[in-house]
């Protein structure tokens, strides 16, 4: 594993420089930069198509881009695997839900915690102690999550039989079992209705006051992401636009532009 | 002993604490495991609750609120605030601000014990109309840690802080309950309020703890008894179980782990003895119907025979005509049905389930007699410490709720109103003397309620003095009794019985969702929302039904002729219910006003 001095931003626990990305012609990235304060919360947005999910990709090892530097707490991205990414701390909510739909809420979550197990598979088989201990400390973290996320009632439930805004939380919950650093998510609240918008955002908060663990989001929602959000990059066509505060961001013209369109300059007689 | 120790609620704890050490006293299920704690914890994490409650200047005679769901840390703030002579208030949760603020102003409290930030953000938007509340202790401080607000302190501190002061003086609080007296009021319980603001009850430990001594043998309690603590501690009926009985025969409680669980922590913890509000037992009834609609063909048709051959020997035994063959079939049905059922329910180890706080339909209790789940009715109100009359197990007669509790004295007005004397009678209601004075009149509380006693001296509730409704024919009719008929169907949720100075009777009705929705859905009925679902003539056609099987349970006069449903589910928010989810019946007449008309302007749907 290639471990690299951090040579970035003072405090800052990702981040990216001159990233670009391209699938032959289709260019999904074009030099994008992004530094997220360690135990911030840092929202990606933009119109569809924009490139905020291909982002996510390469920061989580499924895309290679083409040119720029990833650094995440000391580790220089591009050299590791994805799953040498996620066993660094970098976990990752899905838009459209990874979960087992088969699997009750628990065992999906226990899932979460799997690149955690260290034990060797006669330990396992004999149920020695290190294998005993580690399931138990996965099991109380599970737990843990459940309280926090209010999953209690669903414990025991097969995931396929939930609705779609407890799915969310499951799938938040399973991120949050891999014990990450970092958290990228992916459009949280999409799909959802006001009220439990409204939880998963006292979620996002609470991840961030009561785990101090650092987010990226990607929302359409983008009220929810002016409440959360410290800090705000817009792409669009896979270019920066505009980054900063997101009271800066709410008054920039470009941003304006890329989301409503370029006001007619003459009026058809 | 002193007579504090015996006599108090606080006393008995340290009494139990001091003979029972290391007991189970109290049960928590904390991240998926059932924790314990012993007597001896238990009497400890009091004593350094009242400890702190006075370093931040709580005295004799000053109010404690506590708004929260049940857990043990209620316990601990109510049993405290008790043992230095303050008194404890509970507020309902579901309470919106505004009637948060009615009860905070009104009982004066200067401390309050807070659930999470939910509630704590409720009573910052108090803001200025709480002037009198000087500290807010969080239980959950979660997302509130960066608030700005001197009053915040998570319990955590809280109790780090009095169990340190406690260390330099461990004698300190069992010092402060030898000072109680059993007189003296520790705890107000402000009353559901169906018409009107709120009304404090004042409680002493006289009230209680004699009543729950002497029921003790009656309802054959003893030490190993376990319970689920799960309806809202604000109220005196879930005092009595998590608080009042436990603290006399050393019981051990049980907390779940949110009222979203307590199917899952029922089947868990499987209780001996549990309570019910008639709402509850409709729910499991309907959720068992819904359930065997929905399973294989052997097994409903076992529990169909079982549970109709159960209820008629059900009906025969508590006639005393039970016959020999009864025996057997009720052998076999609990081999084949009612036993996994029982286990399911959690109920199958419960040697007291028992239903009060408001009535309950005697077709209801006759089922599950009949699944053998023999359910006990109690009555009483808060202003008699909850209870001043319960049926002894195996000595039920359905319809009523049983003899008078030893030390109570019960008597009968000339206009029928229940008429109670006893050590129990409340002490009075919080700065409200001339409420006191109408409710207690030459030491006889007046219950408000109507009833008449059999020879045995069974006492039969009939129905409210002030809700009696007379039929344009001069009828007494109680709206009650019509409605907990109507409320015997799985589809119906609440029903507002009307007929007041009307030629017939008619109900606003309100569907239960789920189960509704689950009959459209096995019919292919599509459906949107609530509102939509309800205003299908299938929906229409199938309260019907409904309500016409439940009008054979009603004698002529009190069948429902007339009925509308309503568009939308009755909520405490809108003036609707009660905090016990209690109808207010004058707020509905008024709110459906121009369905009740409607009602009445047109023909009968039947005759």
């Amino acid at each position: 594993m290639a471990v690299v001095t951090a040579t970035a931003e003072p405090g800052s626990l990702l981040s990216l420089h001159g990233v670009s990305l391209a699938f032959s012609g289709v260019r999904a990235l074009r030099d994008v930069s992004l530094d997220v304060t360690e135990g911030s919360l840092a929202a990606v947005i933009g119109p569809n198509g924009a490139g905020k999910t291909s982002l996510f990709n390469c920061i989580s090892g499924v895309y290679q881009p083409q040119q720029g530097t990833l650094r995440f707490a000391g580790h220089d991205l591009r050299s590791l695997r994805p799953h040498r990414i996620a066993a660094s701390g970098v976990a990752r909510m899905f838009q459209n839900l990874a979960l087992f739909d088969q699997l009750t809420v628990l065992e999906n979550l226990l899932l979460g915690c799997h690149h955690l197990y260290g034990s060797r598979w006669w330990d396992d088989l004999l149920w020695r102690r290190r294998a005993r201990s580690q399931e138990v400390s996965h099991r109380r973290r599970a737990e843990q999550v459940i309280d926090f996320l209010d999953l209690e009632s669903y414990r025991r439930k097969p995931v396929g039989a939930l609705p779609y805004g407890v799915l969310k939380r499951v799938e938040l919950g399973r991120a949050l079992c891999m014990q990450p650093k970092l958290l990228l998510l992916d459009e949280p609240a999409a799909g959802l209705n006001q009220e439990e918008t409204e939880d998963m955002a006292r979620y996002l908060l609470d991840i961030k006051e009561e785990m101090g663990v650092t987010q990226i989001i990607i929302e359409h929602d983008l009220g929810l992401v002016m409440d959360l959000a410290d800090s705000v990059l817009v792409l669009d066509f896979g270019r920066e636009i505009a980054s900063g505060s997101p009271a800066t961001i709410q008054n920039d013209p470009a941003v304006i532009e890329a989301y409503l369109g370029r006001p007619a300059q003459q009026e058809p007689a | 002993m002193s007579a504090a120790l015996q006599s108090t609620l606080p006393g008995q704890l340290a009494a139990l604490a001091a003979s029972r050490p290391d007991d189970v006293a109290l049960r928590e299920k904390r991240l998926g495991i059932w924790q314990e704690i012993s007597w001896k914890n238990y009497l400890a994490e009091v004593a350094a609750t009242g400890r702190m409650l006075r370093e931040l200047g709580v005295g004799p005679g000053d109010h404690v609120a506590i708004l929260s769901d049940n857990r043990p840390e209620w316990l601990f703030a109510d049993l405290a605030s008790q043992g230095i002579g303050a008194r404890a208030v509970g507020i309902y949760q579901t309470n919106p601000p505004a009637d948060v603020a009615y009860i905070l102003q009104h009982s004066g409290s200067r401390v309050l014990f807070c659930e999470d930030q939910e509630q704590v953000d409720k009573v910052l938007e108090l803001g200025a109309e709480t002037p009198e509340l000087q500290h807010i202790v969080v239980f959950d401080p979660r997302g509130t840690r960066s608030y700005d607000e001197a009053r915040l302190r998570p319990w955590s501190e809280f109790i780090a802080r009095g169990r340190e002061l406690l260390a330099t003086e461990p004698g300190w609080f069992l010092d402060e309950i030898e000072r109680r007296r059993p007189a003296e009021p520790t705890m107000v319980v402000y009353t559901s309020g169906t018409t009107g603001q709120p009304k404090g009850a004042l409680l002493s430990s006289k009230n209680v703890v004699a009543t729950a001594r002497s029921m003790a043998p009656v309802l054959g309690l003893q030490q190993g008894d376990s319970l689920l603590s799960y309806l809202p501690l604000c109220h005196v009926a879930e005092k009595i179980f998590s608080l009042f009985l436990p603290l006399s025969t050393g019981a051990v409680v049980h907390f779940g782990e949110s009222i979203a669980t307590v199917r899952e922590d029922l089947r868990d913890v499987s209780p001996t003895i549990f309570l019910g509000v008639p709402r509850i037992w409709e729910k499991v009834h309907a959720s068992v119907l819904i359930k065997m609609q929905d399973s294989s063909w052997l097994k409903r048709t076992l529990f169909d025979f079982f549970s109709r051959k159960g209820r008629a020997a059900a009906e025969r035994r508590l006639a005393g005509k039970a016959r020999l063959t009864d025996r057997v079939t009720r052998l076999l049905g609990d081999l084949l049905v009612f036993r996994a059922l029982q286990e399911q329910l959690g109920l199958r180890r419960c040697h007291l389930p028992c239903s009060g706080a408001a009535p309950i339909s005697r077709d209801l209790l006759l089922w599950f007699h009949g699944i053998g789940v023999p359910i006990v009715e109690g009555y009483g109100m808060t202003e008699c410490g909850g209870v001043s009359h319960i049926t002894p197990p195996g000595r039920a007669h359905l319809g009523s709720v049983g003899p008078v509790i030893e030390g109570t004295q019960c008597r009968i007005a000339d206009d029928g109103e229940i008429l109670l004397r006893g050590d129990n009678v409340f002490a009075g209601y919080l700065h409200n003397p001339e409420a006191t004075e109408d409710t207690v009149r030459d030491g006889w509380l007046h219950t408000g309620d109507i009833g008449e006693e059999d020879a045995n001296g069974y006492l039969r509730i009939t129905g409210r003095k002030k809700e009696i409704i007379i039929t344009a024919g001069g009828k007494n009719l109680s709206p009650e009794k019509i409605e907990n008929a109507l409320k015997t169907s799985p589809y119906l949720r609440e029903a507002v019985a009307i007929g007041d100075g009307r030629k017939f009777i008619s109900a606003l009705v309100q569907v239960d969702y789920e189960t509704t929705a689950s009959w459209a859905d096995r019919r292919d009925l599509p459906y949107t929302s609530y509102a939509d679902l309800t205003g299908k003539d299938e929906v229409r056609a199938l309260v019907g039904e409904e309500i016409g099987r439940a009008n054979e349970l009603l004698a002529h006069v009190e069948q429902v002729r007339e009925f509308t449903i309503l568009g939308k589910e009755l909520h405490q928010d809108d003036g609707e219910l009660t905090a016990t989810q209690k109808v207010r019946r004058q707020a509905v007449m008024q709110i459906y006003g121009e369905l009740i008309e409607a009602m009445y302007g047109g023909k009968a749907w039947s005759n």
